[in-house]
C-alpha cells in the first residue's frame, strides 16, 4: 500500500475537491474547457502579498480574487472551470 | 468577563480580542476625551521569553459617531510592527532596559496612528478606507512588558516615555497595563454563582467571599486622549448636557486580512481588512448574544445591531436569575414585557426625561456603542463606581471609566433595578440589592493620569500564571 505522506494526502484531497466541483459543471461547459495546466514543483516562495483566487461558486462560475487590500468577485465561467481543472490536475 | 474570550472564534485569537473599551472625559484634562481599547486579555505576567504584544497583522480601530446614526465620522487606526536588535539570541532583552532605545531591549514593537474622516451616511459602515487613513504619527514606541527588577527596574519611567504627544494635541499610548476590569470569574461561570449568595443558589454551598480573579493579570491597552473639539460634530466643547451634540457614540474593533497563506514558517496575507472583534458596551457580546451568533456579531458593525436587539429586549440572563436563585426574583420572573430600560442603556442611549438632568440618547437606531455625554464634567472627588445608578452621571453608562463596576451595574440592571425608570408599575425584587460583584479593586489598579490603567504586574513578583 502506498504510504500516505503529507504530499500525497494533499493530492488525494485535491482530486476529491476538483472532481466534485467539476461534476457540478454542465457537460457543454465542460467541453469548452481549454488548455491543460502544467503541474510543476514551485521553486520560489509565496510572494509577501500573494494574489489569491478561489472559486466561490462553481455552478455560477464565480471567482473571487484578492490582491493587496482589495477583493473583487467576477462571474467568469471559463476562469472558474480552468481553476477547477487545475485543481484536478494538481492530483 | 467584559469581553475577554467572549466568542468562539476570537477566543482563539487573543491579539485581536477587544476585551474592554473605555471612554470618559479625562479627569485631569476635561477639555479632552480618553478612549481606551484593551487587547490580549488574561496575560500571566511571567509569560516569556516571547512576552505579550499586539498583532503585527491586526488593524486596531477606535470609532467615534458624532451625529447619532451609528456610523463613525472619525476613526483612529493603529498598526504595529515588531523589530529585533539581535536575532541570534532567545532573549527578549540582553540586559536591563533603561530606555525605549536601550540596545539591551531586543524585541520591541512600534506603531503608527492614522485617522479617517468620513461623512458616515447610508445604512452600512464604509470600510473601504481601512488601513489607509491620514497618517498622524509613525514609529511610535510601545514600552516593553514589565518583566522584573533586573530587566525593567524603572518600569514607570519606561511607560511614561511611551506616552506620545502627536499632532492636534492628541496623546497616545499603546502597551502593557494591568487589567482594570474586575469580576469573580470562577464563580460567575460556575452556573452564575455569587459566592456571597451561595446559600441562595439552586445548588447551594456555604457562603464565601468573591475573588478578584484578574487582580494579577495584565492586558495590552491602546489609549488615545483627544481634544473634545476634534470629536464633536460642530467642533465645539459642549457644556449643555441636554444637547444632542454633547453625545458621542464610541466603540473599538480589530480586523484581519481576509486571506492568509501559511508558507512554511511565514504567514502571508491578502485581501481586504475584515473585522473579527468589536466592543462598545461591556458584556454585550458576552452575556446578551447567544453563542451561535457571537462570531457573527463580532464581524458586523453597530449599525447592523437591530438583528440582535431581541436579545436585549428579552435577555437570557433575566430568565436565568429566577431559576438560579429560586424564590429570590419573583417580580423579575413575572415580568414579560420587552426590556425598554436595557434597550435604552445599551442600544439607543437614555433619552431626556428618564434620569433627571441626564441624557445620552443618540437616535432610535439600535446599536451597541458606549455613549458619552461630554458635557457632563468628570467627577474628581469620590467618584461612585456604580456610575449613573450610583448617582454619578460621569460614569457608566455615560461612557465608561476604568474603575466603573460594570458587572454590578449590569447585573443590577438585568435583575430589574432599572425597569422602574421606564415602567412605573414595576417594583424591583429585594434581591436586586444583593446582586453585586462584591469586589473593590486595589487602588494601584489605576492611576490618575493618562493612560489611567495602572502599572502592569511584573513577572518576577507576580508568578501567578
Amino acid at each position: 500500500m502506498e504510504r500516505l505522506n503529507r504530499r500525497s494526502f494533499v493530492k488525494v484531497a485535491g482530486v476529491a475537491t476538483g472532481a466534485a466541483a467539476l461534476a457540478a459543471t454542465p457537460p457543454l461547459a465542460r467541453a469548452a474547457i481549454e488548455g491543460t495546466p502544467e503541474h510543476i514543483d514551485p521553486t520560489t516562495g509565496v510572494p509577501e502579498e500573494p494574489v489569491v483566487a478561489y472559486v466561490r461558486d462553481a455552478q455560477r462560475g464565480e471567482v473571487t480574487v484578492s490582491h493587496g487590500t482589495t477583493e473583487h468577485t467576477y462571474r467568469d465561467p471559463a476562469l472558474a472551470r480552468k481553476l477547477l481543472r487545475a485543481a484536478k490536475k494538481g492530483a | 468577563m467584559s469581553s475577554h474570550r467572549e466568542a468562539p472564534s476570537i477566543s482563539q485569537d487573543p491579539v485581536a480580542d477587544n476585551a474592554d473599551t473605555y471612554a470618559f472625559v479625562s479627569p485631569d484634562d476635561p477639555t479632552t476625551v480618553t478612549i481606551i481599547t484593551n487587547y490580549v486579555p488574561l496575560q500571566g505576567p511571567p509569560g516569556g521569553p516571547n512576552f505579550f504584544e499586539f498583532g503585527d497583522d491586526v488593524l486596531y480601530s477606535i470609532y467615534v459617531d458624532n451625529d447619532g446614526d451609528a456610523l463613525p465620522e472619525i476613526t483612529f487606526q493603529f498598526k504595529f510592527h515588531t523589530t529585533y536588535q539581535n536575532k541570534n539570541t532567545f532573549l527578549y532583552n540582553t540586559g536591563p532596559i533603561s530606555s525605549l532605545t536601550d540596545p539591551n531591549w531586543n524585541k520591541r514593537q512600534l506603531y503608527s496612528v492614522s485617522v479617517i474622516h468620513s461623512t458616515g451616511k447610508g445604512d452600512e459602515q464604509d470600510h473601504s478606507k481601512d488601513g489607509e487613513g491620514t497618517l498622524l504619527a509613525k514609529d511610535l514606541a510601545c514600552p516593553p512588558c514589565n518583566i522584573g527588577p533586573r530587566s525593567t527596574p524603572n518600569y514607570d519611567t519606561l511607560a511614561a516615555a511611551a506616552v506620545h504627544h502627536i499632532s492636534g494635541g492628541i496623546h497616545v499610548f499603546a502597551g502593557q497595563r494591568c487589567d482594570g476590569f474586575f469580576v469573580d470569574l470562577g464563580a460567575i461561570f460556575d452556573l452564575g454563582d455569587i459566592r456571597e449568595l451561595n446559600s441562595l443558589h439552586v445548588i447551594p454551598t456555604p457562603t464565601g467571599t468573591s475573588v478578584d480573579t484578574l487582580k494579577t493579570m495584565n492586558v495590552h491597552a491602546i489609549a488615545i486622549k483627544v481634544p473634545i473639539s476634534m470629536l464633536t460634530k460642530d467642533g465645539s466643547v459642549p457644556t449643555d448636557p441636554s444637547k444632542a451634540v454633547s453625545v458621542l457614540g464610541i466603540w473599538g474593533g480589530a480586523s484581519r486580512r481576509k486571506v492568509y497563506v501559511q508558507d512554511k514558517h511565514k504567514r502571508l496575507k491578502s485581501g481586504p481588512w475584515t473585522q473579527v472583534s468589536r466592543l462598545g458596551n461591556p458584556l454585550f457580546n458576552e452575556v446578551i448574544v447567544p453563542v451561535g451568533e457571537k462570531d457573527e456579531w463580532n464581524s458586523v458593525d453597530p449599525i447592523d445591531d437591530s438583528k440582535f436587539a431581541k436579545y436585549v429586549k428579552q435577555p437570557e440572563l433575566a430568565k436565568l436569575l429566577p431559576a438560579l436563585y429560586p424564590g429570590e426574583f419573583p417580580n423579575l420572573a413575572a415580568y414579560t414585557k420587552d426590556r425598554a430600560d436595557l434597550e435604552a442603556i445599551l442600544l439607543t442611549g437614555i433619552p431626556t426625561g428618564v434620569v433627571n438632568g441626564f441624557q445620552n440618547y443618540t437616535s432610535a437606531k439600535t446599536a451597541d456603542m458606549l455613549r458619552l455625554n461630554v458635557a457632563i464634567p468628570p467627577t474628581t472627588s469620590n467618584p461612585n463606581a456604580l456610575g449613573l445608578i450610583g448617582g454619578d452621571a460621569a460614569g457608566f453608562p455615560n461612557g465608561r471609566r476604568v474603575f466603573d463596576d460594570v458587572v454590578s451595574i449590569e447585573l443590577k440592571a438585568v435583575a430589574g433595578a432599572t425597569i422602574p425608570l421606564v415602567d412605573g408599575s414595576y417594583t424591583p425584587d429585594g434581591a436586586v440589592g444583593a446582586v453585586s460583584s462584591y469586589i473593590t479593586p486595589a487602588s494601584d489598579r489605576y492611576q490618575s493620569t493618562f493612560p489611567y490603567l495602572g502599572t502592569p504586574h511584573d513577572g518576577y513578583d507576580t508568578p501567578s500564571s
